[in-house]
């Protein structure tokens, strides 16, 4: 059979290994764009909204840090979390807690990048006029993130849309275990490795789709926001 | 008229790097009257409405809000609201803009709905409650950011070139609805314009910027109530 349709057979009859596989993806990728939501909402906020000696510095980091290869910082993580690693004894690697905080650490410069310069191109008359009418800044940032608030969504599909589709991170902290760690760009690259096409087309396929319907959502949110 | 200061500036300076912007020895702005800032572009009119409601702080010298400093006074910000010459309107509707300043205020919601829709009323925007604040003409734009800060009964209004961005019909209204307000008294009005002779009109006193410079101060005629072409009495010819 023409692999391209062996692919297609698989995801309309449902395969259970390819949907709990796309599931899989999609838990790990939800759970870490949440967990960087905050620090990342917390530190794009800091960065835009307030002066401090060597601000400029740490932007310059923060935006070199979202082209950092998945594979260090799956390097980096695994230092951690091997048994002879200092969080050795939690027991995450090879494991989801693994994947999810190699991942949060991928998505966290996206979206502190992204919401740092999303403010940062706030007008100068809408702080001003917050203040004017007499906001305090618990308000004034209240007030901000409805005012930017298409801004904010961007950044987190575009993070949500970076771990969807990464390979190193899962690979050398999941393990790419069956029924467990296996992600949907884990398991393309074995697949295909084996020369088993038809599951890593219809694969790439979904993923294909995620990344387009993520992009549809970033490209209305740009829009509304212009 | 109430004579006193609500405003006392002295000594005034404001420098970006070593860029001397304004320039002030001593400028009092009498409780009540209303007063015109007249200068060309760049002459520092902005800034110096921008120093007076405490959104930029002076290089050096003092601006003293009713004998006390204005830097960080909850009074003045409290009472006291700055028109942008091009406002910005906050995302959300018309009502969420002109009801945010009583929100921070804690009014009460039906106190706020009847400020809101009396100021709209009086800028001959009361069809505009539920519209997109982020859809609207430029005049519209200006009449909303002056019912926003009407609504919330200021003690003392700065306006920036308060019809600059105006059509004729919606920069009519706005002179209308400050001649009545410069009469009505009670409010303290500092405007900027570089036309002369529309701020001469409708204040008791203008102020002429140069260059960052105060050069005079004039008394001004407030004629322009009376002066309105819906008031003017026929020509006998």
């Amino acid at each position: 059979m023409n692999p391209f349709l062996g692919a297609l057979e698989l995801i309309v009859s449902g395969d259970r290994e390819v949907f709990l596989i796309a599931g899989t993806t999609l838990h790990f990728s939800f759970w870490s764009t949440a967990f960087s939501t905050l620090p990342g909402l917390a530190l794009g906020i800091l960065l835009a909204n307030y002066r401090f000696p060597g601000r400029r510095a740490v932007a310059a980091v923060v935006s070199s840090l979202t082209a950092l290869p998945t594979v260090v910082i799956g390097l980096f993580v695994y230092s951690f979390i091997s048994r002879s690693g200092p969080l050795g004894s939690l027991g995450w690697l090879f494991a989801p807690p693994g994947v999810v905080l190699g991942q949060t650490l991928l998505a966290l410069p996206i979206v502190v990048s992204l919401v740092y310069t999303g403010l940062s191109k706030l007008d100068a008359r809408f702080t001003e006029t917050l203040v004017t009418l007499g906001a305090g800044r618990l308000r004034r940032l209240a007030s901000t993130l409805f005012e930017a608030k298409y801004v904010l969504a961007s950044a987190l599909l575009n993070a949500f849309g970076r771990v969807t589709g990464e390979v190193g991170v899962s690979m050398m902290l999941g393990g790419n275990i069956r029924w467990y760690t296996r992600t949907m760009t884990t398991t393309i690259a074995l697949d295909t490795s084996k020369g088993e096409f038809e599951r890593a087309l219809s694969l790439g396929i979904l993923l294909l789709a995620i990344a387009l319907a993520i992009n549809a959502l970033v490209h209305a949110a740009v829009k509304h926001e212009e | 008229m109430r004579s006193e200061a609500i405003l006392s500036v002295r000594d005034l300076g404001f420098s970006y790097g070593t860029r001397e912007i304004l320039s002030i020895p001593e400028l009092d702005v009498r409780a009540g009257e209303t007063l015109a800032l007249v200068g060309p572009n760049g002459s520092g009119k902005t800034t110096l409405l921008k120093l007076l409601n405490d959104l930029i702080r002076p290089s050096s010298g003092s601006i003293l809000f009713e004998g006390r400093p204005a830097a960080g006074d909850p009074g003045l910000r409290l009472r006291s609201v700055y028109v942008h010459q091009s406002p910005f309107l906050l995302a959300g509707t018309v009502y969420r803009n002109v009801a945010y300043g009583l929100r921070v205020r804690r009014v009460p919601e039906p106190e706020i709905r009847r400020r809101v829709e009396a100021s709209l009323d009086l800028l001959g925007l009361a069809g505009f409650k539920r519209r997109d604040a982020k859809r609207l003409s430029g005049g519209e734009t200006q009449r909303i950011a002056l019912a926003r800060a009407l609504a919330l009964e200021p003690e003392l209004l700065l306006l920036d070139e308060p019809t600059a961005q105006t059509d004729r019909a919606s920069g009519e209204r706005i002179r209308t609805v400050l001649a009545d307000l410069a009469t009505r008294g009670g409010t303290t009005i500092v405007f900027s314009s570089h036309d002369a002779a529309f701020a001469e009109a409708l204040a008791d006193r203008a102020a002429f910027l140069e260059e960052g410079r105060l050069v005079r101060i004039e008394p001004g005629r407030r004629r322009y109530a009376a002066d309105l072409p819906s008031q003017a009495p026929e020509s006998p010819v």
